[in-house]
């Protein structure tokens, strides 16, 4: 017994010197995401689709849309330019459409904005 | 025959007799010298959300599911909440009188926590007498939620956040307790500069007896750091509710602003607000199971 929990006392001491206390914070670590929202060129294959792959295709992608999309698919470019007015209010959280990203915090204000200007500019597709 | 088979029996009773006069003296003895230690100044190892003084009986497993639901002010179309749930369950063994350990896996951002507890002194009257009982607790959590942004370097030490605790309680009366927490969470990775890594606060619960059966719970953590500068706005968590003892379970019906269960969660994250009605609606279940006599 008592050289089980001398092992284990040896284990968290272990465990607690390879994964020491860190004071990160993501503003810190990445500068360029958080602090300055970078606004110029603005693409769709550059800016608009990595905001889609990492925040909404868990749901809305093309195979997943029908059971746990709405049936709303937001993989292809013609089917984001075609609801763009929708997704703008979803995702700004201000209309009557049920506000996303579902069961999680509100996108961050950059990728909003990125959104709406890509939006605002034609929706070019490049 | 009869009258010697009585003989006997007198003899044999009077000698018992004055054994137990000297019994009686040894147990005056002992008594004298013996620690009463208080039992139950809390009815399980959590007051509500936070842990109690309470320690788990060697070679006892606690078998602990949680669950919180949506915001009691969403509307009857959300049914005040319970259409949502969060939930963390924990198994917690104790290992010797004064340590314990348990392993829990809770859904929000699917967080793996761990924790050790000790049990440092124990309340006693008698030989000794010791006014408080005090408990300390360091534990570990590590969500496992896939990272919003994929493409940037990612490091596990940002997943893992630490709390240190120490327990402070006084059980007053067989149906009053109070428990003192000061607390420390570190979180490695925040999501500003103006957030803070450390945080500090001071816990305070009580436990009073309404029944047999039932008790009251309250339990409220102060944040000694300022609000003011945070990111997001966070408040105090408070939390209310009833421990139902119900042969070999202890149910906690509760309700509270924060939807985390553990320590790194609801202080320094409590988004809720009580005088909005921004409250959670939950219970505790915990059962205990003996492994080794």
């Amino acid at each position: 017994m008592k050289r089980l929990l001398k092992y284990i006392l040896f284990a968290a001491i272990i465990a607690a010197g390879v994964c020491s206390c860190y004071y990160d914070s993501e503003e810190g670590l990445y500068p360029s995401i958080s602090s300055t929202c970078d606004t110029t060129n603005v693409t769709y294959s550059g800016k608009v689709v990595p905001i889609f792959a990492n925040n909404c295709l868990s749901c809305h992608s093309n195979a997943r849309a029908a059971s746990s999309g709405g049936s709303v698919a937001l993989e292809n470019f013609a089917d984001v330019s075609a609801q763009a007015a929708s997704i703008s209010a979803a995702i700004n959280q201000t209309g009557p459409l049920s506000p996303m990203p579902k069961n999680g915090s509100k996108l961050k204000a950059c990728l909003i904005t990125t959104f709406d200007i890509w939006v605002r500019n034609g929706k070019p597709n490049n | 025959m009869k009258r010697l088979s009585i003989f006997l029996l007198f003899l044999v009773l009077a000698a018992s007799l004055s054994a137990q006069d000297d019994l009686m003296n040894m147990l005056k003895d002992s008594t004298a010298k013996e620690i009463n230690y208080a039992t139950a100044t809390f009815k399980s190892t959590r007051v509500i959300n936070g842990h109690s003084v309470q320690m788990m009986a060697p070679g006892q497993l606690d078998v602990r599911i949680s669950h919180r639901f949506g915001l009691v002010n969403s509307g009857a179309y959300e049914f005040f909440g319970l259409d949502q749930s969060n939930m963390h369950f924990s198994l917690e063994y104790g290992i010797t009188k004064w340590l314990m350990v348990g392993i829990g896996r809770g859904s929000y951002e699917k967080t793996f926590d761990g924790f050790a507890k000790y049990s440092i002194l124990r309340q006693s009257t008698g030989a000794r007498n010791m006014p408080v009982s005090v408990s300390a607790l360091s534990s570990i959590a590590a969500t496992s939620l896939k990272w919003t942004d994929p493409t940037r370097t990612n490091y596990f030490s940002s997943r893992l956040s630490y709390v240190g605790q120490v327990m402070i309680a006084r059980k007053f009366s067989p149906s009053f307790s109070l428990q003192l927490t000061p607390t420390m969470v570190h979180r490695n990775l925040v999501p500003t500069e103006l957030d803070p890594n450390d945080i500090y606060a001071v816990g305070a619960g009580g436990r009073m007896k309404l029944t047999r059966r039932i008790s009251l719970n309250a339990e409220y953590f102060y944040m000694i750091n300022s609000k003011k500068y945070m990111s997001e706005t966070i408040y105090d968590p408070f939390s209310v509710g009833f421990d139902i003892e119900t042969g070999g379970h202890v149910f906690t019906l509760l309700f509270t602003n924060s939807l985390q269960m553990i320590e790194k969660g609801f202080v320094g994250e409590t988004t809720g607000n009580w005088l909005k009605g921004d409250i959670h609606f939950g219970f505790n279940i915990s059962r205990v199971f003996t492994l080794k006599k």
